[in-house]
């Protein structure tokens, strides 16, 4: 019988990346650091429809995306065959772009934002005009594709062989995949798992007034059909100041190097593993720091815009609505309730 | 050989070997056993690089014996006694085949006190115990996996049997591994029991395999994830969070009866898990062996007579 297994060849770069580094920072708190999460979610999403008939080599995928899911998608379309045009704004940074496009993927930036909706409206616009003109095209649609959120099976699995049962989860939330994917296979093992999602001040995911973010990579101008309100236990809000000095606090004290979003989900799952001792906490960690190098991680740019003299709040403020507190950071028991629920105050029966 | 040598033989008194016969006048009767199972861990879809591949971890259970014995003669084909063990038969005579055909035929006899069609693996009980007698006879060894996909090739889809105590992921419709778990299942306290109430099991393969949703897919995984873990750190509740949560999954395509009752049962009387024969009447549920034991098995069979579940039975898997 073969038990061993042996050194793993990976037939890809995503093969071999697009799995987290599962780390123990504290007894009870676990870091799923990811190099680039949305590696999986692309991947999944292109090979499923692959499986369906939806995608062969030459096919031409389009998508929105200011962030990271178009450099995943980049990546599997250049391996595929699969032509890509990413649809975005100018929160998509220019060194970015240019990677995007030294893999082969075409990069329209929409200059300017819809009166309603902000930027995620202007890309969704502009995305239905190349729909119509591509008439062989495959659009992942990563807020209401169920592959999203199913493709975060494989990091369930991790967990689950390298953790055991996991009693809190903390992720930041932007489409949903990922807290809501890997808590639902988790709450198989653990079905009393308390999800903790993340979001930041004037995103709509969990009902705040829409105002412009300065934290980008988690939050929402819309609210996408993959974030299933009723699996979240618990909702923090975190301001700009907050993750950035998590993050570099996430450098300084264990020497994990990530981004502000990771920051942020850091900032409340080291927060409630201190409040839970005896809970095993797993935070969900999407990319690296190296995009932030001139921005969080500069010295100049950190004193310079103000954040290293402003002060940041070590514990929230609870609230009992969704509505932006009086600091940075807020939090609210959500309790597996609808959207609707909670912004009509409505008690679950 | 003597006939008072084959007794002893027959009886599996003795580690004595015998050189394999030189001609098949020499021929003397083989015997095997092979025990039954419980059901299933754990049954799903599982996935395998880009291949999907139906799976099952089986839950051993000694209770449950064959024996089979098999002469070989130079008559052509296999007689089989009790008639009806068909799928015994073909498995001796495919034996044979891979074999080089030491003896054309022979006369084999099938002893058993598993109940055919509950989910206690009785036909692939028989098989892997035929294959064995077909082998002790002539003096012979396969590896396991030509052993399951002989098994396979006689009964369509076979369990995990062969593989004895060993917890291995089996795919029961290729006959072949997916993955070994590295040990035995931990020890594992066993209160088992029928669901029909009739005692009635279930015609496996006359049943269309069930059809997993994605997300469904993506489960399993989850589950044989922390399976893993169970069997790496003798874990007996975490290993009964995966059995129930396989049958939790299984229960949306071959239901049992009272199901949410049993669950109920079993966080009452401090089980660490429900499992199914995902292809039977066969359920059972699982206890860590600590020392309050008999006090949580006596309340589950009062709990379980309640819904009418009189007929119980026990036994310790793993070790």
């Amino acid at each position: 019988l073969i038990t061993m297994t042996a050194a793993a060849l990976a037939g890809s770069v995503v093969d071999a990346i697009e799995l987290p580094k599962i780390i123990q920072l504290r007894p009870n708190l676990h870091a799923a650091a990811f190099g680039l999460m949305k590696l999986l979610p692309a991947r999944c999403m292109l090979d499923r429809a692959a499986d369906r008939g939806e995608l062969e080599p030459g096919s031409m995928v389009l998508e929105t995306s200011s962030g990271t899911l178009g450099l995943g998608l980049a990546m599997v379309c250049r391996l595929r065959g699969y032509r890509l045009t990413i649809v975005g704004d100018p929160a998509i940074d220019v060194r970015l772009q240019e990677h995007l496009r030294q893999i082969g993927a075409a990069v329209e930036i929409c200059q300017r934002p819809s009166a309603e909706g902000g930027y995620q409206r202007a890309r969704l616009d502009r995305l239905a005009e190349l729909r119509e003109r591509h008439p062989r095209h495959y659009v992942p649609n990563q807020y209401g594709n169920a592959d999203n959120p199913n493709s975060y099976g494989v990091v369930a699995e991790l967990l689950a062989e390298s953790i055991g049962s996991v009693d809190c989860l903390v992720g930041a939330v932007g489409s949903g995949g990922s807290t809501v994917g890997t808590s639902s296979y988790l709450r198989l093992i653990t079905p009393g798992l308390h999800l903790v999602g993340v979001d930041t001040p004037g995103s709509v995911i969990f009902g705040h007034p829409d105002r412009p973010r300065q934290l980008r990579g988690l939050g929402n101008s819309l609210v996408p059909p993959n974030v299933k309100h009723r699996e979240f236990d618990e909702v923090h809000w975190i301001g700009a100041a907050e993750a950035y000095h998590a993050a570099r606090g996430l450098l300084a004290r264990h020497c994990l190097f990530m981004g502000p979003t990771s920051g942020a989900a850091y900032l409340a799952a080291d927060w409630w593993a201190r409040n839970n001792p005896h809970a095993k906490v797993v935070v969900l960690m999407p990319d690296e720091g190296h995009r932030y190098r001139d921005t969080v991680y500069s010295e100049q740019w950190f004193h310079e815009a103000g954040f290293d003299s402003c002060s940041v709040t070590r514990a929230p403020t609870v609230v009992d609505r969704p509505e932006p507190g009086p600091s940075g950071w807020t939090s609210m028991s959500w309790r597996r309730r609808s959207l609707a629920e909670v912004l009509g105050g409505t008690v679950p029966t | 050989m003597t006939l008072f040598q084959q007794d002893i033989r027959a009886a599996g008194a003795g580690t004595l070997r015998y050189p394999a016969p030189v001609t098949p006048t020499t021929a003397r009767a083989g015997v095997s056993r092979a025990g039954g199972h419980h059901g299933e861990i754990l049954q799903g879809v599982f996935v395998n690089g880009r291949k999907l591949r139906r799976g099952l971890v089986t839950l051993p259970c000694e209770l449950m014996r064959v024996t089979a014995t098999f002469t070989p003669s130079r008559s052509g084909g296999v007689a089989v006694r009790p008639a009806w063990c068909r799928k015994a038969a073909v498995a001796a005579q495919l034996t044979l085949a891979e074999l080089g055909q030491p003896a054309t035929g022979g006369t084999l006899t099938i002893s058993s006190n598993i109940t055919p069609s509950r989910g206690f693996g009785s036909s692939t009980a028989d098989v892997t115990a035929s294959i064995g007698a077909v082998l002790d006879a002539t003096d012979r060894s396969l590896p396991h996996a030509v052993i399951a996909s002989l098994a396979v090739a006689a009964e369509k889809a076979s369990d995990s049997l062969m593989y004895g105590d060993r917890a291995v992921l089996f795919a029961h419709r290729e006959g072949s591994l997916i993955e070994d778990l590295g040990a035995c299942l931990m020890p594992i306290h066993v209160l088992g029991f029928g669901t029909s109430g009739d005692g009635h099991g279930v015609d496996t393969l006359a049943m269309p395999p069930a059809r997993y949703t994605s997300w469904e897919i993506e489960a399993f995984r989850t589950l044989l994830g922390a399976l893993r873990r169970a069997i790496r750190l003798r874990d007996a509740d975490l290993l009964g969070r995966v059995a129930t949560a396989s049958a939790k999954l299984n229960q949306l395509h071959l239901p049992i009866p009272r199901f949410a009752d049993i669950l109920t049962v079993a966080r009452n009387s401090r089980a660490v898990g429900v499992q199914v024969a995902h292809s039977g009447d066969v359920a059972g549920l699982l206890f860590a062996p600590t020392p309050s034991l008999s006090f949580c098995t006596d309340r589950a069979i009062r709990l379980l007579a309640r819904l009418g579940i009189r007929e119980t039975w026990q036994f310790r898997a793993g070790r």
